[in-house]
């Protein structure tokens, strides 16, 4: 019941959110209206962050108690992640061609994300391959763990490297000097895609939850 | 530079199609899991 209404409150945040990027937030100076798809590229890969570090927590929440309901945490927070950090190298790439001249470049930041995507596919396979429910966790957990490690290098790799995609604008050390209009359109975006998120998360912890059951 | 709707659309849709996928699947699923308790409990 409750995550019908957190649903709900996230297709209503979506609409919203929507509303801004097409409707309130004014056309981009420099690149038109294509900078819309910021909208849906930066709450996408700041969602995708969010998961990949619940899976994090899951992970290092299983290897010390062995509890069931961790494992579950990192599964249900890894399948979104995967969508949302998929959703971020796609509408990266279809922002890229107007504004760079090009679909994909093999700089830092895109090539991190690419791991990044690579990795939790990786461990979404990991977790079918194995049958037996302990070993599959645990094994699944070291990947949750290590995965975690690439989250800074994405994030940082537009600092640490010479990269064609531009530093952090939001989430950076200097103060943001985006327009009012375009960060609060941002903003709703943001919260819009982690309401989607937790809607998510907890219908496939619940599904977890019946599939353990169904099969004890 | 010229607007490129065309651009914009197809990301937005993309992401639509992608996470409402998502979603049948997973609404699907929990579906056949319920009817499975029920099967279960009938017997």
């Amino acid at each position: 019941m409750a995550a019908r209404a957190l649903g709900w409150l996230a297709v209503l945040a979506l609409v919203a959110g929507l509303g801004a990027a097409f409707g309130y937030a004014p056309r981009e100076a420099v690149q038109g209206n294509v900078q819309r798809i910021m909208y849906l590229h930066v709450p996408a890969v700041l969602t995708a962050y969010l998961a990949f570090a619940l899976v994090f927590v899951g992970s290092v929440g299983y290897l010390l108690t062995r509890r069931p309901g961790w494992d579950r945490l990192a599964l249900a927070a890894a399948e979104p992640g995967v969508l949302f950090t998929g959703i971020t190298i796609a509408s990266g790439s279809i922002w890229g061609k107007p504004t760079w001249g090009t679909w994909w470049t093999w700089d830092a930041r895109l090539t991190s994300t690419a791991v990044l995507f690579l990795v939790y596919v990786g461990y979404l396979l990991l977790r079918g391959m194995v049958d037996e429910p302990d070993r599959r966790a645990r094994a699944a957990a070291v990947v949750g763990i290590l995965g975690a490690a690439n989250i800074p290098i994405v994030h940082f790799s537009v600092k640490w490297w010479r990269a064609l995609h531009q530093p952090s604008t939001i989430l950076g050390p200097e103060p943001s000097p985006i327009a009012a209009p375009i960060a609060a359109t941002l903003l709703i975006n943001w919260i819009a895609f982690t309401l989607l998120f937790a809607y998510l998360l907890a219908e496939r912890m619940e599904i977890a939850r019946l599939e353990d059951t169904h099969a004890g | 530079m010229p607007d490129n709707w065309g651009y914009v659309f197809s990301a937005y849709g993309l992401a639509a199609v992608v996470l409402l996928g998502y979603w049948r699947r997973l609404a699907g699923r929990a579906k056949s899991l319920a009817g499975r308790g029920e099967r279960r409990q009938d017997r």
